[in-house]
């Protein structure tokens, strides 16, 4: 098992999940979010799947309760397009979203059933992704949902700010060693060839 | 010469035991001066030797010594167990909401929550191994192939029981073509010669799925066998943990929970089963998934000043 202390380092990293560009807190009247592109970055993909990997898991982390899915193809040439699911507010306060796996019964037959539709779908709006950096995709997305940004409190910004010196401090740290390790390595270098020279006039 | 300081000083060392005169003591000062007394220095053993820093001609033969002093260090018996006190814990809500952010946008059915247990054990010594069924099974979908004659009370009781596959010839046939479209492979006892004769080995062998009676594959009564198979899981211990698939992403936490419950509960029963001197104790319990780091799990079920429901987990 990885060691303790690796494990508790990369956790910290949670901190990364919670704050940073995607976390937005989204109305209760988004039902769903989609992303359509190609599996390849060529043809103007980079943004939209930079913003799967990089915005999504946030917003997703923020808004637990909406689906969010992602469908990638293998038409490269084909369209980027982020689809935005909206139910009315009435609809949002009353209905909750269908449970995704059935708690009742003791063996499923299959395997867990794709998303279900929540409250009714009352208007999609589509975002074009194609040839759009990351940033640019999640601006827009915000401006169509008026999402609220979520800001760090003064305990994360100090724990940001830790997180901060001690990669600083490791990267120092790090270049000292590799110094360190390449001094090292040259000597030994030299002490071979010196070796390899005395066995040459022996023999 | 640099090597002399640590030659001497062992030497010293050596003189100031009783067993060795002062003439000796002597010598050893003496050669302090001179590195043509060094012969003189064979007082010390050879074990001695190999242990001191005594530098001789070959740099490599030194280096040799130097890690054998380092290595007498004894082993540890036991895997490292860490103190969990201070380390961040997470409850079983909280855990899934991030790994849920985590594998966001995967496809729901192929991504897998993991739970690993780490144990306080010894190194050597008997390990944790067992089945069990969880009550709600990870993966569903495997294919069983049981070979006993379509038309016997067996071959019924299969399918009831949910094989994919039963017959004699026609998988033989399927199975020579190239078709093999299961992903387990039972063989009733009566048709074993059959199935020998028919040469099967040569295809199913290699993808591990020839039925022997070594591997239990080949019984008396498929259904039986077949039962345990659909929703059973394998677990067993490596390295002082315990590893397992224990969910899909789609689970709920009310689920997830029944599913650790289950195999925690396992784990302790097996352990309570070892030999009286063999002691093995949960030291931690991790949640993870595919694409996520570890969350060591602290037995709560949702923490007290949570913002989210479980509900909110429960979508896809």
């Amino acid at each position: 098992m990885v060691a303790v202390v690796r494990r508790m380092r990369k956790l910290r990293a949670l901190l990364a999940i919670r704050l940073g560009p995607g976390a937005a807190v989204l109305p209760p009247e988004v039902t769903r979010i989609h992303m359509d592109f190609a599996a390849d970055i060529h043809d103007g993909h980079y943004g939209p799947r930079k913003f799967w990997r990089n915005c999504l898991p946030r917003l997703k982390y923020h808004n637990p309760a909406v689906p969010m899915t992602v469908n990638r193809t293998t038409n490269q040439t084909g369209p980027a397009l982020m689809t935005v699911h909206f139910t009315s507010s009435v609809a949002a306060a009353t209905i909750k979203p269908d449970i995704s796996s059935t708690t009742t019964k003791q063996t499923s037959t299959g395997p867990v059933p794709e998303s279900k539709a929540g409250p009714p779908t009352e208007r999609t709006e589509v975002i074009n992704m194609k040839h759009r950096q990351d940033s640019e995709i999640l601006e827009q997305l915000l401006k169509l949902t008026r999402a609220k940004v979520v800001r760090a409190t003064a305990e994360e910004q100090r724990e940001i700010q830790e997180m901060e010196e001690q990669n600083a401090r490791s990267e120092r740290d790090a270049a000292m060693m590799a110094e360190v390790n390449a001094t090292k390595k040259r000597e030994a270098e030299i002490l071979e060839q010196a070796r390899g020279e005395v066995e040459a006039m022996q023999d | 010469m640099a090597s002399s300081r640590p030659m001497l000083a062992q030497l010293s060392r050596l003189c100031l035991s009783p067993r060795i005169s002062g003439a000796r003591f002597e010598g050893a000062r003496f050669l302090s001066a001179t590195a043509a007394c060094a012969s003189k220095g064979k007082i010390i053993s050879k074990k001695e030797k190999a242990g001191t820093a005594s530098k001789g001609q070959n740099p490599q033969k030194n280096k040799k010594k130097d890690d054998s002093g380092r290595k007498k260090k004894k082993a540890r018996t036991t895997y490292k167990s860490y103190d969990m006190k201070d380390a961040e814990m997470f409850s079983l809500c909280d855990a899934m909401r991030y790994i849920r952010a985590f594998e966001v946008g995967r496809p729901p059915t192929s991504v897998k929550y993991e739970m690993a247990i780490k144990l306080k054990s010894q190194k050597n010594g008997p390990v944790l191994r067992n089945r069990l069924r969880l009550p709600h099974p990870v993966r569903t979908d495997i294919r069983i192939c049981v070979i006993c004659p379509a038309d016997s009370k067996y071959a019924e009781q299969a399918r009831a029981a949910g094989a994919s596959l039963v017959g004699e010839e026609e998988i033989f046939e399927a199975v020579k073509d190239g078709r093999i479209e299961f992903d387990r492979c039972i063989c009733q006892t009566d048709s074993l010669d059959k199935m020998n004769k028919a040469g099967l080995g040569r295809i199913l062998g290699p993808r591990g799925l020839m039925p022997s009676t070594k591997l239990g594959t080949v019984v008396k009564d498929p259904a039986a066998v077949l039962k345990d198979m659909v929703g059973g899981a394998e677990y067993r211990e490596r390295m002082g943990v315990v590893r397992m698939a224990i969910g899909q992403l789609g689970f709920t936490p009310e689920e997830m929970q029944r599913n650790i419950r289950t195999f925690i509960e396992a784990v302790k029963k097996d352990m309570a089963h070892l030999n009286d001197r063999i002691n093995k104790e949960l030291s931690e319990v991790v949640l993870s998934s595919t694409n996520a780091p570890g969350f060591p799990l602290n037995g709560d079920f949702i923490s007290a000043d949570s913002q989210i429901t479980t509900r909110d987990l429960s979508t896809s």
